[in-house]
């Protein structure tokens, strides 16, 4: 099915150049970006379910009956969709953060925090019929960007989503409700309108107790694209 | 429904998801046809500096020109990958010659996401003995001639080919509108 896809516009997204973060200065190409038509090539992408295998999701034990990791147990959950609200089914999502003392499992993170054995940090899994993807993990913490000699960084979750194409391939961080750190993040205050702001934040979605305890929180996600429509004469 | 914003990726891709991405010539227990060929080079910052752990991401058709999502593709082919740039800024991929398509020349997609980069940047790096004779509707739009010959890769040694991607400044890859 052949889709439509227009450049991002400029006010949904985060600004390209920051203030006080260097690197954007640094890596953003100075010459205008070429418009180009988009052709097979473009409209075309891997299939999801091709991509890789699919792992556990629940990223606070690293097998089912293993000890939990530390932290606040939370329950993530949201829908995956087009620009028409159409739910993209079979989208493959990946996920990865910090554990609950602010530390990835990565050999560029040279915080000195304690990594948590029991913390896998990533998760990778495909949206239902519906659009609808759902994990549990361990709140995140917030942790210095030490280079920078005054930036923490706010509890964030990292996503990147492979939808139907290499136009839609999407990927971005998801921030908590009501942090501190929030309001001084040089992501997440690269935005200039308020209701963007909010599409890079959870909404809290209450708490569950019994057999699971953990908060909830949720987010949705469109990706570029929209039917194609035939054009009208 | 309003799109979603994008963020950058971060110092901390996991390694796991990059992992056996950063070679397509293997796939499902097969093998891809065609010429199997390394795809290298480095990603550099303003002033010719590496970019450490940026992640490259490549999406192009086998060697009879037709994507892994479409029929008749090669089953030992992965269509897409993934790799990591190390301390000098070098990725290196292996996949194969892509092949030709209705207008389409032999091309492959990339996409750059790094830290400092809210959005990915996105190009095409084509796949030609003489530059000057190729057309293609995506190439084509690339007007400057310096700035065209910067997007095809270059012969090196047999089977290795070389595509350096400056994010900024001098010798600037060009990129797309995205």
């Amino acid at each position: 099915m052949s889709r439509r896809y227009e450049p991002y516009d400029d006010r949904t997204q985060l600004a390209r150049y920051i203030d006080r973060y260097p690197l954007s200065f640094k890596r953003t190409p100075l010459a205008p970006l070429v418009q180009r038509p988009l052709t097979l090539s473009e409209q075309t992408g891997p299939v999801p379910a091709d991509l890789f295998a699919l792992g556990p999701m629940d990223l606070s034990k690293t097998s089912p009956d293993a000890p939990r990791a530390t932290g606040q147990l939370i329950q993530i959950s949201g829908r995956v969709t087009d620009e028409d609200g159409s739910p993209l089914a079979g989208a493959a999502i990946e996920i990865w953060q910090a554990n609950s003392a602010g530390k990835y499992i990565h050999d560029a993170d040279q915080h000195n925090a304690p990594v948590d054995p029991n913390f896998t940090g990533e998760g990778r899994m495909m949206t239902d019929a519906e659009g609808n993807f759902q994990f549990f993990s361990i709140k995140p913490g917030a942790y210095p960007v030490l280079e920078s000699g005054w930036w923490w960084r706010p509890p964030h979750i990292h996503f990147s989503i492979f939808g139907k194409s290499w136009m839609d391939r999407f990927v971005t961080q998801i921030f908590f409700p009501g942090e501190p750190l929030n309001e001084t993040d040089l992501l997440l205050n690269a935005v200039s309108d308020r209701e963007v702001r909010e599409r890079l934040i959870f909404q809290f979605e209450g708490t569950s107790m019994g057999e699971v305890n953990a908060m909830g929180f949720r987010r949705d996600f469109v990706l570029r694209g929209r039917r194609q429509t035939p054009e009208v004469d | 429904m309003v799109v979603s914003p994008y963020c950058t990726i971060g110092p901390f891709f996991p390694a796991s998801f990059v992992q056996g991405h950063d070679d397509l010539t293997h796939y499902r227990g097969g093998t891809a046809r065609g010429q199997h060929i390394v795809l290298t080079g480095r990603v550099l910052q303003e002033g010719g500096d590496p970019t450490r752990n940026t992640i490259l991401e490549i999406w192009q058709p086998d060697a009879n020109g037709i994507f892994s999502s479409c029929e008749g593709a090669d089953p030992g082919f992965a269509g897409w990958g993934r790799a990591r740039t190390d301390a000098e800024g070098r990725y290196k991929i292996r996949t194969v010659l892509p092949g030709a398509y209705d207008d389409r020349c032999p091309h492959a997609n990339l996409m750059v996401l790094a830290i400092g980069l809210t959005r990915r940047l996105v190009t095409t790096v084509f796949f030609a003995d003489d530059p000057d004779a190729v057309h293609d509707p995506v190439l084509d739009c690339v007007k400057d001639p310096t700035a065209r010959q910067r997007l095809f890769a270059k012969r090196e040694n047999a089977g290795e080919y070389r595509f350096d991607l400056i994010l900024r400044g001098e010798g600037e890859t060009p990129f797309f509108l995205d």
